[in-house]
């Protein structure tokens, strides 16, 4: 039987099923895309410091080293161990400075403040510095990422 | 020299743009100044294209040319020092003109029907201004461009869902590097322009179509205001405009040449008294003010997201404000004079 007229015309076929390809294969393209553009993450597991570079510190000093592309900050305890931040505020990632002087550590951006053990005291940071773990071998200091 | 005409206006017909041109008028009243302040943006526009490419044949963006490559257009490249400094000012002034220019459309409520698409793409086009000074902040490669766009890319990371996200497609990763100047220059250089040239087309074949806006106040005093013709008229007059505006720039250009800081340092602290570029002072200060709980909420993630909905209201005033072309809207001019008062305040607290 003949249909006078067709409810579901040729062209309207066509243009779905051209048009609807169209638009998955672009969609099949938008996750690649979307990995291409960020790069995979360089921040170190861990980094090996020569121990005789920090054994003459006195406590309560502090002394810096990288962290991968990022400032770290290597802290003597008063028993003699050995704490480390990453130098990052944690408000919006300014590289912070330690000011001996006041025994702080200082962000010039926004102005905080944190105290000698990281803890944030003034000003916007919303948490303490990022703390890493930092153990002893043979005449290496190994800092890495706290668990 | 017609036969000449008649010989290009067979084989191209731009009779009929022509011919528009000829016919347009512009109407004539107490706030006809705001109708040079698109082309004075034009200008600038214009100004920054050309500066931008001669910059580009001596800047190199890498991590270790950046900040040399920037010192020797300032010193050795024959006049290279007036070419900075005129492509740094007349970013300076073409923000300017764009907030003046939005701000005269806030207060004679021009963005009303029917032109609600010129609106937006005109608060996308100051978007994409305000992203060429962002991303053309950091191309120097000293320790305050640095400071200022960690801080800058860090903000969307106190957004929901995205947030992460879109900083780590800002940065090119979780943090500054390399990676991060190579993607702002070439957002900077070839991104941006083609959106901005796209987004002008779209906001100028608008302007056209619609006509001038003109001012309710205006409107009510007769049948049809007093007009001038756009060519030669009003082109001559814009052309005086442009006259002095250029001779603004090249002096502030000239007094005050833009300096370099010292090559930024990833594992340096950063420096003391960071400063964002101007227009953005107000954000950087409100940031600065909130605390870090704020009703048990993260002090930054609501300063982000009060900001953002602020803008985001701003961007869709004409949806809003969607009353006849009749009334005067003493509200919306009320909020746009507060919110102009408070990024105003911000900025000069800012500076004390």
């Amino acid at each position: 039987m003949k249909l006078p007229y067709s409810i579901f015309p040729r062209r309207l076929f066509l243009n779905g099923l051209l048009g609807g390809g169209l638009a998955a294969l672009g969609a099949a393209f938008i996750g690649p895309l979307l990995k291409f553009v960020i790069p995979p993450t360089r921040e170190p597991d861990q980094v090996s410091l020569p121990l005789a570079d920090f054994a003459d510190m006195a406590a309560g000093t502090v002394r810096n080293f990288a962290w991968g592309n990022k400032p770290g900050f290597l802290k003597r305890t008063g028993a003699g161990d050995y704490v480390a931040f990453v130098g990052v505020c944690t408000h919006l990632d300014c590289n912070v400075a330690f000011l001996p002087g006041e025994k702080r550590f200082y962000c010039a951006c926004h102005q905080g403040w944190y105290d000698e053990d990281g803890i944030n005291i003034a000003g916007p940071p919303p948490a303490p510095l990022r703390r890493l773990a930092v153990g002893a071998e043979g005449d290496q200091l190994i800092v890495k990422k706290a668990a | 020299m017609n036969a000449f005409r008649a010989w290009i206006e067979e084989r191209l017909g731009l009779g009929a743009v022509t011919g528009f041109l000829e016919r347009k008028e512009v109407p004539r009243h107490g706030h006809s100044f705001l109708y040079y302040t698109g082309s004075s943006i034009l200008l600038f526009l214009g100004i920054q294209i050309a500066t931008g490419v001669l910059l580009a044949f001596y800047y190199r963006p890498t991590l270790a040319e950046a900040n040399a490559s920037v010192a020797r257009i300032a010193t050795e490249i024959p006049l290279g020092w007036l070419v900075r400094s005129v492509h740094s000012w007349s970013a300076t002034l073409m923000i300017a003109m764009v907030l003046v220019h939005l701000l005269g459309i806030s207060f004679t409520k021009a963005y009303r029907k029917p032109r609600e698409a010129t609106w937006l793409t005109g608060i996308l086009l100051l978007g994409v201004s305000l992203a060429f000074g962002f991303t053309g902040y950091l191309l120097p490669w000293d320790e305050l461009s640095l400071a200022a766009t960690k801080v800058g890319t860090d903000l969307p990371r106190a957004m929901p869902i995205v947030g992460t996200w879109l900083t780590r497609l800002m940065r090119a990763g979780d943090d500054v590097t390399g990676d991060t100047l190579s993607r702002f220059f070439i957002a900077h250089v070839s991104v941006l322009p083609l959106a901005i040239l796209a987004l002008l087309g779209a906001h100028l074949f608008l302007v056209q179509r619609h006509g001038m806006s003109v001012p309710l106040a205006e409107e009510k005093k007769g049948v049809k205001g007093p007009v001038l013709p756009f060519w030669p008229n009003f082109a001559y007059r814009e052309a005086g405009v442009w006259l002095i505006l250029l001779g603004t720039l090249l002096t502030m250009a000239v007094v005050f040449a833009p300096g370099l800081g010292s090559q930024a340092d990833l594992m340096a602290p950063a420096p003391e008294g960071i400063k964002p570029e101007w227009y953005f002072l107000f954000m950087f200060q409100t940031l600065k003010l909130f605390p870090a709980k704020v009703l048990g909420l993260d002090g930054e993630l609501v300063a982000v997201l009060v900001m953002a909905v602020g803008m985001g209201l701003f961007a869709l005033l004409p949806f809003i404000d969607t009353r006849p072309a009749e009334r005067k809207g003493r509200i919306i001019t009320a909020l746009v004079w507060a919110g102009l008062a408070y990024a105003l305040g911000m900025s000069i607290w800012s500076l004390l």
